[in-house]
């Protein structure tokens, strides 16, 4: 069973996430902020990663470049209610940008585009 | 005198020469009384009785009542020359200046036995004076005059009006530097005779003096008149040295044409528009540059131009073109300052547009967030109904989610509706306990220690107290939120100068220098469940009490909000 790491500060939406993807065969593990992210990784290596990016103690994309440095491989899909990061070039080493949405058919079908 | 000549033929001779000099001539006794007198005096005193046998002071309408002041006493007195001036008013109403020399004569044995007095007409000289008295004060008026058409309106007044120079007409032209040209800028004058008496009867009538006249000469200059629009329309090109006007800029010297209409060298257009046969160009020169050219007729009365009108108009050109000089000097300054100002809206409506971007920003995330959950719960209910527990689970997931969004929508409304103001005297310290004491359990469960430092001589203010409590809480609640780990809180108030201040101090993280400048930007957030309305609230609301709000802060030492709010000594 493949592994995905849901990174995201809002409870609600964390726990919609776990289950809906789930729901889908897949094991979940959740983190609430960047650090919490980056400790994740280290010790789940999950093979992939959904990152939301305005989050305390440290943003999403701040996050996803530390992970990145050390496991090249592990796909990264953006995940946030801002358009605007997409013109943050720092966004652009990530797999995927997708806009938020309670339709998580995106969400869904690239994930299973990554893995 | 005379010894070649009969007694009788000599008075004859002198009779004959002292009429025909120009000045009144009189022999006067001891005792004050005219013993011979010369036709010119009768004439020059406007006199209808032969002054022989009468009184000095009668005949000369002496205003000194007071011997000690008769000049002609003292020449008696002293035995010495002694000059005194009078003034009279003619039957026509014209004011006369006339000089009287009195000079003692003296018999054989040095004894004044007799006085010779002479009277000289000064009435042009005095004239002179008073005029360039009057254009010395019409200067300094023009000196004060920044509004351009309103200065060369002033200008061209003065040099028409009766009591100044007189002229009957005048037009200015005014170099441009750009197009290289000289052209007519305004012009003043009647376009008859009859209109130019009536003119000036009316505002003889309408104002007291020249100074009242150039103060309402803002209001009362036509622009429709006829001479108004032919010199509109005169211009020339500055390269064309045959015209009168650019030889007079060129030359930056004054041109009196006497005969125009038979002079070759002067431009038959020209003419026809100028339409005067004697006109005289004098150039506006300021720094040794003729930035225009002051033309004037006397084409109405025909009265030749006289020297010393000409030289009058070229003092008075001077000083009016230093006036124009540092009057469009100010024009150069108030369009500067216009930019300067359109450049400040400028920006303004783009940090509105900022703000504006960032609350859609704001809105879009805070929105997106938790219509994302509500929407995938909602979802996922369709989905699942049957399975009871997590219908309960979900639902209540989508209530709270609702129920954020509520709050979402009511700060920003909070934000942008008017604040309603319910001002009191209020005692600030009571107003902090009374907010402490709504925060204290909320502090201590955080483990944050508040030391209250409240000054019990600072004054009552006019405050809206609800609106300030709200201030407090937020402060006091962002203090609380920027020691996480716990730490120290102070509330202290003082007097400064004419204000109440306030100080809050927390021992928390601290703020980076970007962060301080984006502080009261709305919507602008560094904390997870912010709205970025907090702040920018709490600076409306002190800008709504006239005060002001100052920010200290070390990065991880700790941050100081100092609130001043001025107290107003005759309410308090």
């Amino acid at each position: 069973m493949k592994t995905i790491l849901v990174v995201e500060d809002d409870k609600n939406q964390l726990l919609l996430y776990e289950q809906e993807l789930s729901m889908e065969g897949y094991n979940i593990i959740t983190a609430r902020d960047g650090l919490e992210a980056i400790k994740k990784v280290k010790e789940h290596l999950p093979d992939l990663i959904v990152m939301d990016i305005t989050m305390p103690k440290m943003s999403g994309i701040e996050a996803m470049g530390k992970i990145l440095s050390e496991h090249k491989n592990i796909p990264v899909i953006i995940n946030t209610a801002y358009t605007s990061y997409k013109d943050d070039f720092m966004s652009w080493s990530a797999d995927a940008y997708i806009i938020k949405s309670s339709d998580m058919k995106e969400l869904k079908d690239k994930i299973k585009e990554l893995i | 005198m005379v010894p070649f000549i009969l007694k009788d033929n000599a008075d004859n001779i002198i009779n004959n020469l002292a009429d025909a000099l120009d000045a009144g001539l009189a022999v006067l006794d001891k005792d004050l009384t005219i013993l011979w007198a010369n036709r010119m005096l009768s004439a020059m005193l406007n006199l209808q009785y032969d002054p022989v046998g009468r009184k000095c002071r009668e005949v000369y309408s002496c205003e000194c009542q007071d011997s000690r002041h008769c000049s002609v006493l003292q020449a008696l007195s002293t035995g010495k020359k002694v000059c005194h001036e009078i003034q009279l008013v003619t039957e026509k109403g014209e004011r006369k200046y006339i000089k009287n020399i009195t000079t003692p004569i003296r018999d054989e044995k040095n004894n004044v036995t007799h006085l010779f007095k002479l009277s000289l007409d000064s009435t042009q000289q005095e004239e002179k004076v008073h005029r360039l008295s009057l254009l010395r004060k019409l200067a300094e008026l023009m000196e004060g005059t920044l509004q351009i058409d309103r200065l060369l309106y002033l200008i061209l007044t003065c040099v028409t009006a009766g009591p100044a120079l007189g002229f009957n007409r005048a037009r200015l032209f005014l170099v441009e530097k750009e197009r290289n040209i000289i052209y007519g800028k305004m012009a003043v004058g009647p376009s008859s005779l009859e209109e130019a008496n009536k003119i000036w009867r009316e505002i003889a009538d309408k104002y007291e003096s020249l100074e009242d006249l150039a103060k309402a000469s803002e209001d009362t200059y036509r622009y429709d008149t006829p001479l108004h629009m032919a010199t509109r329309l005169m211009a020339f090109p500055l390269t064309d040295e045959k015209e009168i006007i650019v030889l007079c800029v060129k030359s930056k010297k004054t041109i009196l044409e006497r005969n125009a209409f038979s002079n070759p060298n002067i431009d038959k257009k020209f003419i026809n528009d100028i339409d005067a046969n004697e006109f005289v160009c004098v150039p506006l020169v300021v720094k040794d540059k003729a930035i225009g050219v002051i033309c004037a007729d006397n084409v109405y009365n025909r009265k030749p131009i006289t020297d010393e009108q000409v030289e009058l108009l070229s003092i008075f050109a001077n000083r009016a073109a230093l006036a124009i000089s540092n009057a469009e000097a100010y024009r150069k300054l108030g369009k500067k300052n216009r930019q300067l100002k359109e450049t400040r809206e400028k920006l303004i409506r783009s940090e509105r547009l900022a703000v504006i971007g960032n609350m859609a920003a704001y809105i879009a995330h805070e929105i997106r967030n938790p219509l994302v959950t509500i929407g995938g719960f909602a979802r996922i209910l369709l989905r699942e109904y049957a399975d009871y527990k997590k219908v309960k689970q979900n639902t209540e997931v989508i209530i709270e989610e609702v129920n954020r969004l509520e709050k979402i929508l009511a700060n920003i409304m909070d934000f942008s509706k008017p604040i309603e103001t319910v001002k009191t005297m209020i005692q600030i310290n009571e107003l902090l306990e009374n907010t402490c004491s709504l925060m204290e359990p909320y502090l201590k469960s955080v483990h944050i220690q508040l030391d209250k430092k409240f000054n019990s001589t600072i004054s009552k203010i006019i405050a809206d107290q609800t609106q300030l409590k709200q201030v407090f809480l937020n402060l006091i609640k962002n203090a609380a939120e920027s020691m996480p780990q716990g730490g120290k809180l102070t509330i202290e108030t003082m007097m400064e100068d004419e204000c109440i201040q306030i100080d809050i101090t927390d021992t928390g993280e601290g703020m980076s220098p970007e962060v301080m400048q984006n502080l009261f930007v709305p919507f602008f957030t560094t904390k997870v469940d912010g709205t970025g309305v907090g702040l920018a609230v709490s600076q409306k609301i002190i800008d709504d009490h006239n005060g002001f709000i100052k920010i200290k802060s070390v990065v991880k030492e700790g941050t100081t909000f100092s609130i001043f709010l001025p107290v107003k000594k005759d309410m308090a």
